[in-house]
């Protein structure tokens, strides 16, 4: 289980690398499809290309321990075998598994600041294609039966997202082909 | 001269197909095909040869022994996952450039390309269809009109993304608006030019509008449903993002439900990654084929 016990400064199956000075200030992490990541050192956490696929960010201002999930489907009750083999795969799973791998770094659930993006959907879409709705309605039970709010969101729409959380400062960048802004 | 005898132009500049691809989709194309056809066109094609022997010796099969011959490979592979891989590694060269005006940067498109083979092999099995390695082929195809698009697309960027975000065309219909043609048009010409089988040619030229064609085609129906999954999934998303109109009609037709769109999205995620690491794995020594 993700984090339940460990008490190393960072959770990752993401590839962790350093950035241009090598420094630990200037760490990258790059969280891919299906996959988490969690840390307490000043790096930034990114994901890039975000369909219907939902990135979450969490931070503790206090502790400055900081993580993110890019999940691809609601439930892993899809296939239990993929939900063991690779949480991060689905909300259910996932998404429990990030907020766990927190607490083990000594995140408080009350302080955590939670932001959301992704979730897109193609044209004309009446349901049967919107993975994306889905994994939205899905994360929000999670959240409201866990009692922990979303402090801001930016999803839905035809458009591929990329989100940058930088655990320094706890700043959330939604990046798309029209420029950038702070969630 | 006007932009679309421009674009059509472009189309013989470009480099074709490899002959040995050629042949093998045309084997594919062809129900009666036997695996003796196949190997007939892949063994004189000596660096194929060798491409196929390195990916057979290579962790993503984790065979026991050393495969050596092409004929060994066939036994111990079985010809469908190995034309497989052996069409996804041979338009590698083909599809693996940047396509600047796509946003897509170099290995993007293949990327893309290769996840919607995977999905459409997939939905060929769910919705019964005969022929999947027709269907992984088409799948790996229906991209090549970015290819000569790219260009012109980037050169009138703005005026497209304008008419996709204020009037909410999808984004081949913005291409048609402005340059007279999409590349799902233009991606069929050039497989047209590529003398691949019209079944391929039909699929790529109604990627995006399967439920034009009456009656439907149950081949086209699987490219369009593997497209839209690998655009839902965020494989290699471009300036397009999913700015595509998606046919529910479709999943109707097959009698699929929004389950097996998920099951054939996390499948295909799965073996993307396990193709995407072998593509980055060091060669694997082999000996000289016998």
């Amino acid at each position: 289980m993700i984090g339940a016990t460990d008490t190393q400064s960072e959770v990752s199956t993401a590839s962790a690398r350093a950035g241009g000075g090598a420094s630990a200030k200037s760490a990258q992490i790059t969280v891919d499809i299906a996959d988490l990541a969690v840390t307490n050192k000043p790096s930034k956490i990114i994901t890039h290309s975000l369909g219907s696929c939902i990135g979450v960010t969490i931070w503790d201002p206090e502790v400055r321990v900081g993580g993110m999930i890019h999940y691809m489907l609601p439930d892993g009750a899809l296939s239990p075998e993929k939900a063991k083999a690779k949480p991060a795969m689905f909300a259910t799973t996932g998404v429990p598994a990030l907020f766990r791998a927190a607490f083990a770094m000594g995140a408080v659930k009350k302080r955590l600041i939670v932001k959301v993006a992704g979730g897109s959907t193609l044209l004309d879409d009446n349901g049967t294609f919107n993975i994306g709705k889905r994994n939205y309605v899905m994360l929000r039970k999670l959240l409201w039966k866990n009692e922990i709010l979303i402090k801001s969101e930016d999803v839905g729409g035809a458009i591929s997202r990329t989100l940058v959380l930088d655990v320094a400062t706890g700043r959330v960048v939604i990046r798309n082909r029209n420029g950038e802004r702070e969630l | 001269m006007t932009n679309i005898d421009h674009i059509l132009d472009q189309i013989d500049t470009l480099p074709a197909l490899p002959t040995t691809s050629v042949k093998i989709v045309s084997i594919i194309g062809n129900p009666n095909a036997s695996v003796g056809e196949i190997v007939e066109a892949i063994k004189y094609d000596q660096a194929l040869t060798g491409e196929v022997l390195r990916l057979c010796n290579s962790a993503y099969f984790g065979l026991s022994r050393q495969i050596t011959s092409l004929n060994d490979a066939m036994v111990c592979l079985g010809t469908l996952k190995l034309l497989q891989l052996v069409m996804a590694v041979h338009t590698n060269g083909i599809l693996n450039q940047p396509q600047a005006g796509y946003g897509l940067e170099g290995g993007m498109l293949w990327r893309q390309s290769v996840a919607t083979a995977i999905a459409a092999a997939e939905f060929a099995k769910a919705a019964r269809y005969p022929n999947v390695n027709l269907a992984f082929t088409a799948g790996l195809l229906q991209g090549i009109g970015k290819l000569v698009l790219s260009s012109y697309v980037a050169k009138s960027a703005n005026e497209i993304l304008r008419l996709v975000d204020e009037e909410h065309k999808s984004f081949d219909d913005a291409e048609k608006a402005v340059l007279g043609s999409t590349h799902s048009e233009i991606g069929a010409l050039v497989a047209e030019r590529w003398k691949l089988p019209e079944v391929i040619v039909r699929s790529i030229r109604h990627q995006h509008d399967p439920s034009a064609l009456s009656p439907p085609d149950t081949l086209v129906d699987i490219v369009h449903l593997a497209l839209c999954t690998v655009l839902l999934m965020g494989i290699s998303l471009g300036t397009d993002g999913l700015c595509y109109r998606a046919d529910e009609s479709v999943m109707a037709r097959h009698g699929l439900t929004h389950a097996d769109l998920e099951v054939v999205g996390m499948n295909m995620c799965t073996e993307l990654q396990r193709l995407a690491a072998l593509q980055e794995s060091p060669s694997v020594a082999v000996g000289a084929s016998s």
